[in-house]
């Protein structure tokens, strides 16, 4: 593992929101990481704390105020126009909380649009589409309009979506803050399933214990600042989660 | 109530820039309505003006033609305002607003935004009725002395009809609001409708539409006959012909496109037609009234650049440039500077009730005489006649040729024509003639007015006064009155044009803020920026293309009306030019509306 160079490399990530002139706020305090790749990440950290400032940052989605993230070897943060755009569409996959399907069309045209991105020809994408559809469980719906399924249906299509072009690292925003916890443990299971069978690497940011439990290894964030670091192990997921509302119970005790 | 009107203010500043959309549509339609009525019933400018006499007339039946489109423009406009605020009221609702205090709050609202045009239309409409006023007797080659933009009873006229129609707005949009649940209000914005398209359905639709079509072009193309019937049926049946293939065609169109997986997995194909889909019915019925406004204005620009080359037609049809009678050394020097082809001098006396000529004079120069009036002919005809061939069989057409050519007080007299010797004997003294053909009127025309201005003087005949027979006289005849519709006919379709983009505009502003979510999302998962702009240009360029392309056709179609009925015989000839015009202007539109759009949607 050592040997390997890191999928995601962080170094001394700030953030700072507010212009010179205004009132600033530091979101994010000199974060450094790494992620292999194969990895089950979690970010874990109190509302606020700075997840999502964090994981837009390495979703080139957003800009740190100073700091290096490197994806692939590649350092992201330089990133601008075009290479931006192509980056965001070969290497990343990622889910947002609120779905962001396109409800104008159907679940098999959201799954299409990163390939139709990168002019893969119809014929090509259908296996392709068919394949990441029935490994989610939405073989049945894809002719559907997001408006016309479940929460948890459109969180599998949001993920297939994200998945289809097969990124590096698949991201996720608190995916199941929108699920009910049935959807949610399901859609965590095929997580794990796809990370274990098919290798693909996943940053998840979570503040919820139990979605946490899925990952090997989480990171905790408080006031824009990692500071613990826990590893699954071996471990069960119960007894990983009982650690996890342990270091949790800690937190707040200080 | 104190409570609501704020919050109701608020919610007019968070949507500042499609109010502003809104409030210049309605300005502008204000004021180009108050410079027709202006410029239809100012009597100052009239009575002043000789050669304006026909111009308010020929303004005052393109204002009629205004007020019915500007009252459907309204009511659209109207129903872009309502879809900006539903969402608002449906707030307010829930929060516990009573329906009939939300009633009176956009009846309110509506009047005020109506006011507030209302006074900045007729603000901008003075300074326009100004301008073109100046354009109109620059190019009419009149003198106006007594000619301002600010005339009160058009003003009033305009006030009457748009408060009227503003009242009528309120009351519907009051009407409305009552009437619509509050869920359906707080959803209006995003319920996406997904289309079926039944097979049998569209081909009927489609079948009906194009045979409604075809039966308005087939009526346009009688019209001459049919009159004010053949206007009604073409009117209708082209509206709802429209509405019916856009409805089918468009609609399928779509689905085959969508269907066509090559093309729609390329790039943003398929967002582009989902987006189209998605608001298909609203854009159905909006795409039909772009079209129709797009044809009467590309139709009102192309007719009225055709009374501009008919002015051409008939001048040139008249004999003479410009007829001499007894000139002083002054008129000749004048008279030399033009570029003459051709002039005849004849010499004539008056008696008490006739006119005598010597008929040799016009073996050697002969007479250009008008010929009999053929059925649908556009102008008068002339053939050159011999003194010989002046007998009492051709008396009609010689008579009246040479009397035109005559002093007023001469014009009614018998005309006699005699041997030189006869001539010598009758009484009287001997005057001159002389009619001068010039080598290019057009050319020459500042020398020709001056002479004619001069002989006019010289014989103490008024500046009205016109020889039936002179270019000079024909033309400020048929400028008065053509430009006057060139001018009419560029105006409307200025006029539908600005209607037009801002129907589109509304249509397009009112699902700005979805769309910015929707492009937001292809950004995030790494759409080019210039992909996501060449999607919006191809989804506005749908919106812009199909009306246009349509709108073309029904005017190819509709020109009959004016070869039909003789109006304007060539109204097919030299169609590039004003289609090249309103293709420019098109085109801008469409630019401004893109820029505006990726604006609005891709501002990060
Ligand atoms: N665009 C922004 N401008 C200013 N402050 C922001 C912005 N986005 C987030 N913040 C602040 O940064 C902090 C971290 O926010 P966020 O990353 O969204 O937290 P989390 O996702 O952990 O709940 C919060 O205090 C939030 O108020
Ligand atoms: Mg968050």
């Amino acid at each position: 593992m050592t040997t390997q160079l890191p999928l995601v490399d962080v170094t001394d990530v700030r953030k700072v929101y507010g212009k010179a002139n205004e009132k600033q706020y530091e979101a994010l305090h000199d974060v450094s990481f790494k992620v292999q790749a194969g990895e089950f990440v979690g970010i874990m950290g109190a509302s606020g704390s700075g997840k999502t400032t964090l994981l837009n940052i390495l979703a080139t989605l957003d800009q740190p105020t100073s700091g290096s993230v490197k994806i692939n070897q590649q350092e992201v943060t330089r990133l601008r126009g075009n290479q931006l755009a192509d980056f965001r569409a070969k290497e990343i996959g990622f889910i947002f909380q609120d779905f962001n399907l396109l409800e104008n069309m159907t679940a098999y045209e959201n799954i299409a649009l990163p390939l139709s991105l990168q002019n893969v020809s119809a014929k090509k994408a259908r296996p392709v589409i068919e394949k990441i559809a029935a490994t989610l469980g939405i073989s049945k719906i894809l002719t559907k309009y997001p408006t016309e399924i479940s929460g948890g249906q459109k969180q599998r299509v949001a993920s297939a979506r994200a998945l289809v072009h097969q990124p590096s690292i698949l991201m996720g925003d608190e995916p199941t803050g929108a699920l009910d916890s049935k959807s949610a443990k399901s859609l965590l299971d095929t997580m794990t399933t796809l990370n274990q069978e098919q290798q693909v690497s996943i940053l998840l940011v979570t503040h919820d214990p139990f979605s946490a439990s899925y990952c090997q290894r989480i990171l905790f964030i408080k006031d824009g600042q990692i500071g613990q670091e826990l590893n699954r192990g071996e471990q069960s997921k119960a007894a990983f989660y009982q650690d996890i509302l342990g270091v949790l119970g800690r937190n707040e005790q200080q | 109530m104190g409570v609501l009107f704020k919050l109701s203010l608020t919610g007019i500043k968070s949507r500042f820039k499609d109010y502003l959309v809104l409030f210049s549509g309605l300005v502008m339609a204000a004021a180009i309505f108050y410079m027709f009525e202006a410029l239809a019933t100012n009597n100052s400018f009239i009575k002043a003006n000789a050669t304006f006499s026909l111009a308010p007339f020929v303004f005052q039946f393109g204002s009629v033609l205004l007020a019915i489109i500007t009252f459907v423009y309204i009511l659209y406009a109207n129903s872009f305002l309502l879809s900006m605020r539903k969402r608002d009221y449906g707030l307010f609702m829930m929060l516990g607003a009573k329906s009939s205090k939300l009633g009176q709050l956009i009846f309110l609202e509506t009047l005020i935004i109506g006011a507030l045009s209302l006074l900045g239309g007729l603000f901008v409409g003075v300074g326009l009725t100004t301008l073109v006023g100046q354009l109109l007797i620059s190019r009419l080659d009149a003198t106006a002395t007594h000619f301002t933009g600010f005339y009160l009873p058009a003003m009033l006229v305009t006030g009457v009809f748009f408060l009227i129609l503003f009242v009528v707005a309120a009351l519907l949009n009051q009407r409305v609001l009552r009437k619509t649940p509050v869920l359906a209000l707080l959803k209006s914005a995003a319920q996406p409708v997904h289309v079926q398209v039944k097979p049998a359905k569209t081909i009927g639709q489609i079948i009906c539409g194009l045979a409604c079509l075809a039966v308005g072009y087939v009526v346009m193309r009688y019209i001459g006959s049919l009159q004010i019937l053949g206007i009604g049926v073409a009117l209708v049946t082209i509206v709802l012909g429209t509405y019916l293939v856009f409805n089918s065609l468009f609609t399928w169109l779509l689905a085959r496109l969508q269907r066509h997986e090559n093309f729609a997995s390329h790039g943003l194909n398929n967002f582009t037609l989902a987006q189209l889909n998605f608001r298909i019915f609203d854009y159905n019925r909006m795409l039909a009234m772009v079209t129709l406004l797009f044809a009467l204005a590309l139709g009102a620009i192309t007719t009225g650049m055709g009374f501009q080359k008919n002015i051409k037609v008939y001048t040139q049809s008249a004999p003479y440039d410009v007829v001499l009678h007894d000139p002083t050394t002054t008129v000749k020097q004048a008279a030399a500077k033009i570029d003459i082809k051709r002039q005849n001098h004849y010499t004539y006396k008056v008696g008490a009730n006739v006119v005598y000529f010597i008929r040799d004079q016009f073996d050697e120069q002969p007479l250009n005489a008008q010929k009999p009036w053929r059925k649908n002919q556009v102008a008068a005809e002339y053939q050159s006649i011999q003194g010989q061939q002046m007998t009492a069989n051709s008396e009609l057409r010689w008579q009246q040729s040479l009397q035109t050519l005559l002093l007023p007080q001469d014009s009614q007299k018998t005309v006699k024509l005699v041997t030189a010797a006869t001539f010598d004997q009758v009484a009287g003294t001997t005057q001159h003639l002389t009619t001068i053909v010039a080598h290019d009127f057009f050319s020459d025309l500042p020398a020709i007015k001056r002479v004619t201005k001069l002989d006019q003087q010289r014989n103490h005949v008024p500046a009205t006064y016109a020889l039936g027979t002179t270019k000079y006289d024909m033309y400020q005849m048929m400028n008065g009155l053509l430009s006057g519709f060139e001018f009419m006919g560029f105006f409307l379709g200025v006029a539908f044009l600005a209607m037009l983009a801002s129907c589109l505009m509304f249509k397009i502003l009112s699902g700005a803020a979805n769309d910015r979510l929707r492009y937001r999302m292809l950004d995030k998962i790494g759409a080019r920026q210039r992909l996501l702009r060449s999607a919006i240009a191809k989804e506005i360029g749908v919106l812009f293309i199909l009306p246009g392309v349509v709108g073309v056709i029904h005017v190819l179609f509709g020109l009959q009306i004016f070869t039909t009925t003789q109006l304007l015989p060539n109204a097919y000839h030299d169609l590039w030019l004003p289609f090249l015009i309103f293709l420019v202007l098109y085109s801008l539109y469409y630019l401004l509306t893109v820029k505006l759009y990726q604006n609005i949607v891709l501002r990060k």
